[in-house]
């Protein structure tokens, strides 16, 4: 006597197709936007440059180093090691430190914390390439703290040379 | 214009060498003052002090010190800036006031200084996280053997000359 298998017949969705596309891009939407609520905070250290300014109304030689971090949420104050890195007989090494700075945000920016009075005094006329790093936390206004870290990229040169005082 | 003078102008765009000699500097000149604001802020519970183009509030609560600082004229005030706990021997917490109100002096000058012709960059209060008067400040928190060498070897006797010049 043959045997027979029965044919397994697949389950077809209750649910019609448009439905199902609908229901996982209404889910997609919802999981966005409560990832969106996620504090994030970035890093942005500028180039260290010779400062023009400095030199224009004080007659002071300095290599100046801007820094900004910025959150999509409100932040206290951001903490801050950095330091400009220069080159020296093909070698990186630190040229000058600012260690453990503190700048609040302000009630006009409050998701940001700005430094920009990171001056290194230097000696005009040779040459010499940096770049900046920084690490440290910003502190947010929910009482949340969050690791920040970024550098300026590749070196560039400023005719100004940190540490030969 | 002494170089002092200078300093209550320059404010932010002090170097760090010149900040810390500048606290040292002022630790110098205002002993006295210092300790008769220590006595009152003691007594008391809040002492203000106006330097440079800002004013230092102080409050004493539960042994424990902090100040607000705000720009003159101006409705915007820190708070809770930074902190120091004191002991049960007043000689010894006057010494340490002493410390924390040049410290903080040197804080609001840095980001309330003078009006001068260089336009103030518009940024929130910043100060060094770690106060030059600890250890911690030279060892950047960490190996406080090595900022015990880092202090002694720190040399601001040339910043110093020129801020005791008159």
């Amino acid at each position: 006597m043959p045997l027979t298998i029965p044919k397994s017949v697949p389950l077809l969705p209750k649910v019609p197709s448009i439905a199902v596309v609908g229901l996982l891009a209404a889910q997609f939407l919802i999981l966005q936007g409560i990832g969106g609520t996620d504090p994030k905070c970035t890093l942005n250290v500028e180039r260290p440059h010779y400062s023009t300014s400095l030199s224009e109304d004080q007659n002071i030689d300095a290599i100046k180093l801007n820094i900004t971090s910025t959150c999509n949420v409100s932040q206290k104050y951001t903490q801050l090691s950095a330091s400009i890195q220069k080159i020296q007989n093909n070698r990186e090494t630190t040229a000058y430190s600012f260690v453990n700075e503190i700048r609040n945000s302000t009630a006009k920016s409050p998701t940001v914390a700005s430094f920009k009075n990171l001056f290194a005094p230097c000696l005009r006329g040779v040459s010499t390439s940096y770049r900046g790093i920084a690490r440290g936390f910003v502190y947010l206004e929910n009482g949340k703290k969050l690791a920040v870290e970024g550098d300026s990229g590749k070196f560039v040169a400023a005719a100004c040379l940190i540490g030969a005082q | 214009m002494s170089y002092f003078e200078e300093c209550l102008t320059s404010g932010g765009l002090l170097f760090q060498e010149e900040r810390r000699a500048l606290y040292k500097y002022l630790l110098e000149i205002n002993k006295d003052f210092y300790v008769d604001q220590a006595n009152l802020l003691l007594d008391k519970g809040t002492t203000t002090r106006c330097i440079a183009n800002g004013e230092a509030t102080y409050f004493l609560k539960d042994r424990k010190v902090n100040y607000s600082a705000r720009q003159l004229n101006s409705d915007e005030i820190q708070s809770e800036l930074r902190e120091i706990k004191l002991t049960r021997i007043r000689r010894y917490n006057i010494r340490k006031l002493e410390k924390f109100f040049a410290q903080c002096d040197v804080d609001v000058i840095s980001n309330f200084p003078i009006p001068g012709r260089i336009p103030k960059e518009e940024s929130g209060y910043g100060f060094n996280a770690y106060p030059f008067y600890t250890l911690a400040y030279y060892a950047n928190g960490r190996n406080y053997l090595k900022g015990i060498v880092k202090k002694l070897r720190t040399k601001d006797n040339e910043i110093l000359t020129k801020l005791r010049t008159l």
